[in-house]
């Protein structure tokens, strides 16, 4: 679809007009973490690009940490979403395959994801547990987004992908001075994204591939999930924090209204039944579900993969553990 | 059918009587505010206003639609609450939810039916349906099993099927009293004796997991297909659609793919019977 680049000042005079009719967020370095804030004429300059990642996974938009799912909600304004890494737009598939499921489309989500323009970025630089490309995710936006961008030598550069986000583009250029996309800025980011890429793949040549991955998983021995289940306090953080882990507890409320809360099966009880019976009783039976759910499940029934190799439940662990360890000492063992 | 864009509003039930079924299980007759029609082995989520939920197997005939019947063994947070119902009281209703018996599937064949404890709800709405139709099918057996006689359920069903046609009535319990005249033991030494041709029959399991666990096992051994024998999975079913995962084994939703599974289709799943 079309593509231009326009300077990072009429950018910003965009972003500044845009946000009139729109509530936009954007990835804001906020010293040191990154995460999604709402722009406004303060925090423009501080808006990242090429950046990964949001502390905060993008399924927070669609799936609040807390949530009334009985009442009517009313959207005031579209959300733009700008700063969106690649791992976090994979991810977007299986929440679509499960929330937009055509048995039972969740209202809730389903209007959270209209009304959201999704604006992808480049990253062109990675962090420490960066594996995307280990599970067949390229390191810039291919999927789920309307939009996406990449900042380069003073240009942003804009690639339109959806009808979706046909509006915006008009927007902008009704306000910035829009040129072509130059032969060698389109050479440039072809190279730098090779450059990740190889840089990526390099730094997690160990680590299996996500079928593999789910072999060795389904074919493990109890011991190792025992041995790295070891410093897990059960707090739910590497699920909270997943782009793809979308479990919840329905709460009952007053005037019979459900509220919906994250939820995660790191937590003791979480499929208890009323007779007393406990699959994941055990802490380790439970560490490891999640994992058979990533790599075994959710592939058997669904397109999308469940596991985009963002590494955030390796950065998040407060017990260090890192999965991608596992899984390395499992392929060693083959 | 209600509409599914807004089912995790309940619609309200107004309990019209409660039945003491024994000294752990009661029956609530509800009266839904507006018809609600299910299939048989599709279950509902019963809400309690503002303290909790729970999903049940309504326990009543699929072919009535403005009263449903769920009956309820205590034994945690929202069933201790639900024996405390009386009539006059509302409760919330969402649902049907999931996949239910395949009745079609059993047409022209013998139908035998394992069930123990609470799990004889489930099987009661099942015979409902089936009795209505009793010509489609070549006979109907009916195995039994509970602790105690005191704890056998639906005493007067299980006078009136005993008495109808096609249909056959065994029952055991673990201990039995001086009153009691049928079987003492588990519920799998009904299926020893039994004369089936079990290549034109199917069989459906419902009870406790240790029950269904042996219960199955016996099946497989007399020679029941993995294919053929029907289970109605207890899991911790909550949202009721595919999403909220708390019911999950394996790769299924138990809410959505099940409760009623094929033993061939679940075989390989963790911790079925748990």
């Amino acid at each position: 679809m079309e593509s231009f680049q326009i300077s990072l000042t009429d950018w910003q005079k965009a972003l500044q007009e845009l946000s009139e009719s729109y509530k936009i967020y954007a990835a804001v370095n906020n010293g040191n973490s990154i995460d999604y804030e709402v722009v406004n004429n303060d925090n423009l300059k501080d808006i990242i690009y090429n950046t990964p990642k949001p502390a905060t996974p993008l399924k927070s938009f669609f799936l609040p940490a807390k949530e009334n799912v009985v009442i009517n909600k009313k959207f005031h304004k579209k959300n733009i979403i700008i700063g969106i890494p690649s791992c976090d737009l994979a991810g977007v598939g299986l929440l679509d395959e499960i929330y937009l499921d055509k048995d039972f489309v969740d209202p809730y989500y389903k209007n959270a994801r209209d009304n959201s323009i999704l604006i992808g970025t480049d990253c062109l630089t990675t962090q420490q547990h960066c594996h995307c490309t280990s599970y067949g995710v390229n390191p810039y936006p291919e999927k789920n987004n309307d939009l996406s961008l990449i900042s380069l030598n003073g240009a942003i550069l804009i690639f339109l992908n959806t009808a979706k986000g046909a509006d915006i583009v008009v927007r902008i250029k009704e306000i910035a001075t829009v040129r072509e996309i130059s032969s060698e800025n389109i050479k440039a980011v072809q190279d730098k994204r090779e450059a990740v890429k190889k840089q990526l793949k390099s730094r997690n040549s160990k680590l299996p591939d996500y079928k593999e991955t789910g072999k060795l998983v389904k074919k493990s021995k109890e011991s190792v999930w025992e041995k790295y289940a070891k410093t897990c306090v059960s707090c739910g953080a590497c699920a909270t924090i997943c782009p793809t882990c979308t479990c919840f507890l329905l709460i009952d409320r007053p005037e019979f209204e459900k509220v919906r809360q994250l939820d995660a099966c790191q937590y003791p009880g979480f499929e208890k039944t009323a007779g007393g019976e406990d699959p994941l009783k055990k802490k380790f039976v439970r560490f490891r579900n999640r994992y058979m759910c990533k790599y075994v499940w959710k592939p058997e029934k669904f397109e999308s993969i469940a596991c985009t190799g963002c590494g955030r439940c390796i950065e998040s662990c407060i017990g260090s553990i890192n999965k991608n360890e596992l899984f390395i000492e499992l392929a060693n063992k083959k | 059918m209600a509409d599914k864009a807004i089912l995790y509003r309940p619609i309200k039930a107004k309990v019209d009587k409660v039945i003491s079924e024994s000294p752990t299980i009661k029956t609530i007759v509800l009266i839904p505010e507006s018809e609600f029609a299910f299939k048989t082995g599709e279950f509902i989520e019963l809400t309690l206003n503002g303290y909790g939920e729970a999903p049940f197997t309504p326990s009543s005939s699929p072919l009535e639609t403005r009263r449903l019947e769920v009956t309820i063994m205590k034994t945690g947070y929202v069933t201790n609450k639900l024996h405390e119902l009386k009539p006059g009281e509302v409760v919330g209703i969402r649902g049907p939810f999931g996949r239910g018996y395949p009745v079609e599937k059993f047409y022209g064949k013998e139908i035998i039916i394992v069930g123990g404890g609470c799990g004889f709800a489930p099987i009661r709405s099942l015979l409902y349906n089936l009795i209505a139709i009793k010509e489609k099918f070549k006979k109907v057996i009916l195995c039994y099993g509970a602790k105690t006689p005191e704890e056998c359920i639906y005493k007067p069903f299980v006078d009136e099927l005993k008495k109808t046609e096609r249909f056959e009535v065994y029952r055991s319990v673990d201990r039995a009293d001086e009153e009691w005249s049928e079987k003492e033991g588990v519920v799998t030494i009904l299926l020893e004796d039994l004369k089936v041709d079990i290549k034109n029959s199917v069989a459906v399991v419902c009870g406790p997991p240790v029950m269904m666990k042996f219960g199955t096992l016996k099946l497989l051994e007399m020679g029941y297909p993995e294919s053929d024998i029907y289970l109605s999975m207890e899991k911790n079913m909550s949202c009721g659609m595919g999403k909220c995962g708390h019911c999950m084994m394996g790769k299924y939703f138990v809410c959505k793919d099940g409760p009623v599974f094929t033993y061939e289709e679940i075989k390989n799943e963790p911790g079925i019977w748990l």
